[in-house]
């Protein structure tokens, strides 16, 4: 989850599109001093350096009039950018939200003193990445589909004008608007004759219809779209970056709040914790983002000492290999009893000593469908446990953040086997090279069967 | 497109017809009522293919009539954006034409029509190439395609394109059809 490639999207997006938007009502006469144009760009800007933000914080921090900004706000809400949320909340509930903030390590000023508020409506925003993407992909792919279709005429519903009264008409009322008289169109309510409205990308001043006027309107359009994708080749670019890219989500307001507060938590009671926080990419503070911790899990000790027990009785096994991939090591244990059984038959092997080893392998099959279960069972234990954790806020142990971190380790641990599949092929030794080649090809089969299933299961079952 | 379809329809009957071409009666009174109307749903009703069922009459209080409930399965043409329609131009003016394809009305607007195609105003208006060799003219023929229709619940409206490739005048005497 990168933020910073998105940010830039919002930040070219402002700029290409909302840059002239007034954050003003249309009521007001507009005046020099109140121009407040580009107010659109500071506070999209300002959201790309926040996560959820109380709307009057922002608003302190801008300088700007609260009303103001959400009238900016509501508008990009329904433009799409933007996620906000209402709630009445107690100082309480203040609270939580300025943990949270606190939480993200970002201290952004004039925050302070609002715990007093007592049963107030407070609106928070957000920026929504994932629909900016979305919303800006479409605006894009609409501006050169109208252009293209006014370009080629395709597809396009002729429209008719009123010169007098202004009424409009299109080619779908054609039938009804003929006169008979003089066989062209005519205003169903003053019977002015209609025009053919020149298309509104256009410039008004070309005449209607003649051959000449359709020529020039052609190549200005041409030129609009030429220009068009010229302007916002940025915007495409960062498009195309973004396209594969995960977009960063905040999620609701409260899972935010919870997951920073957990986070907080975990970097009082644990020194790690806040390097975690500091990593948030581009500076901005990302309390949640737990995958950062995936070292932790590993270097428990109960882990080590489990590794030990297990490493003892095969000594074949260098013990690197052990420390990262367990389940790798369940086959492993099998196939090294599998050689060191071969090793006491002769080099050349009949029938018998075939279907031993095939048998041997059910086995070993057998013992791993059995650790599959068993893996399976502690997954779900700890998902429970992480509940559990995350309900129970006020007693968070950095134990219970550590279960909290523990499927991204597992994510790592995973990787790790992919890895460890190939050093693993190559420690046979040389003496016997048919028969492990079997056993490995067993061994890699049930290891990519696996490959989902990580090692955690030797710790539990 | 044309379907051949089920309808319903709840015929009244004046007592007069009651007897023994009673039945006659019913399927000649519901061509004539149903056989060239419209319905946005289904389009234009172009023929009564047969009778499936009459159902038991019900005789209105006060009135006599007797009403009927009849099933009758029809051919319909309903046009559809996208469709392409050979038409007959029955219109032209500056700013397009008008072509009826059995039914429908369809109308092409002049920035439908290919653009070396220019208007000619004069006791036939057409539009006709730079060289004079194609020309669409009232009683053309042109094969057209859909791009939008207006549906009502009595009338459906299309207007069309010739500007693709295969639309066109197709009766040109220049060309074999
Ligand atoms: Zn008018």
């Amino acid at each position: 989850m990168s933020i910073e490639p998105f940010n830039k999207l919002v930040k070219l997006a402002a700029r290409a599109f909302y840059d002239d938007i007034t954050a003003k009502g249309d009521n007001q006469p507009k005046s020099g001093r109140s121009d407040n144009r580009g107010i659109a760009v500071v506070v999209l800007d300002a959201l790309t350096r926040r996560q959820w933000v109380r709307e009057e914080d922002l608003a302190k921090d801008l300088k700007l009039h609260l009303k103001q900004l959400r009238r900016t706000l509501r508008f990009f809400e329904e433009e799409k950018l933007v996620t906000r949320d209402h709630r009445k909340e107690t100082a309480k509930g203040a609270k939580a939200y300025s943990a949270a903030v606190a939480a993200t390590a970002d201290n952004l000023p004039g925050r302070d003193g609002e715990e007093k508020i007592k049963l107030h409506t407070h609106s928070y925003c957000c920026l929504d990445y994932a629909q900016i993407h979305d919303v800006v992909r479409y605006r894009m792919q609409r501006m050169k589909k109208k252009l293209k279709d006014e370009l080629d005429n395709k597809n396009t519903v002729q429209e008719y004008v009123c010169p007098k009264c202004g009424k409009r008409y299109n080619a779908l009322d054609a039938i009804r608007l003929i006169s008979f008289e003089d066989d062209s169109f005519h205003c169903e309510s003053c019977n002015t004759e209609l025009v053919a409205e020149s298309d509104k990308l256009a410039s008004q001043d070309i005449g209607d219809g003649d051959d000449n006027a359709r020529r020039r309107r052609r190549e200005k359009l041409r030129d609009l779209l030429q220009k068009m994708e010229a302007e916002l080749k940025p915007l495409t670019d960062q498009l195309s970056r973004v396209k594969d890219l995960e977009a960063p989500d905040y999620g609701t307001l409260q899972a935010w709040e919870l997951r920073a507060s957990v986070v907080a938590r975990a970097s009082s009671s644990d020194p790690t914790g806040n390097d975690s926080n500091r990593s948030g990419q581009g500076g901005t503070p990302m309390p949640f983002l737990g995958e950062t911790k995936v070292e932790v899990a590993f270097s428990g000790v109960e882990e080590k000492g489990e590794i030990k027990s297990e490493n003892a009785p095969m000594k074949v096994l260098p013990p690197w290999m052990i420390k990262e991939g367990m389940n790798l090591t369940n086959e492993q244990r099998g196939v090294v009893k599998q050689e060191s059984n071969m090793e006491g038959t002769s080099a050349s092997m009949d029938m018998k000593d075939e279907k031993k080893l095939i048998s041997q392998e059910d086995d070993a099959k057998n013992l791993q469908d059995e650790y599959v279960k068993a893996y399976y069972a502690a997954i779900l234990q700890r998902q429970k446990e992480q509940e559990e954790a995350t309900k129970r806020e006020q007693d968070l142990s950095a134990n219970s953040i550590l279960t909290d971190v523990d499927p991204s380790s597992s994510r790592k641990r995973q990787r790790d086997d992919d890895g460890e599949d190939v050093e693993w092929e190559d420690t046979p030794t040389a003496g016997e090279t048919f028969k492990v080649d079997l056993n490995v090809e067993a061994a890699e089969l049930s290891g990519d069967e696996e490959d989902d299933d990580d090692g955690i299961d030797w710790e539990e079952g | 497109m044309f379907f051949h379809i089920v309808l319903e329809r709840n015929m009244q009957l004046h007592p007069r017809h009651f007897g023994r071409d009673l039945r006659e009666k019913l399927v000649s009174k519901l061509m004539k009522d149903v056989e060239g109307t419209c319905s946005g749903r289904h389009g234009f009703v172009v023929a009564i293919t047969g009778i499936e069922n009459v159902g038991k009459g019900l005789i209105r209080d006060g009135t006599g009539f007797v009403t009927f409930p009849v099933k009758y399965q029809c051919v319909v043409f309903r046009p559809f954006k996208g469709e392409i329609l050979e038409a007959v131009v029955s219109m032209v003016n500056k700013m397009g034409f008008f072509a009826e394809a059995g039914p429908v009305q369809i109308f092409v607007s002049n920035h439908l029509i290919p653009d070396d195609m220019e208007f000619q105003s004069g006791d036939m208006p057409n539009y006709t190439t730079s060289d004079g060799s194609v020309k669409i003219q009232k009683d053309s023929e042109v094969r057209l395609k859909i791009i939008g229709t207006r549906v009502d619940a009595t009338e459906i409206f299309c207007i069309g394109t010739i500007k693709d490739d295969f639309l066109g005048v197709i009766s040109d005497p220049g060309t074999t059809s």
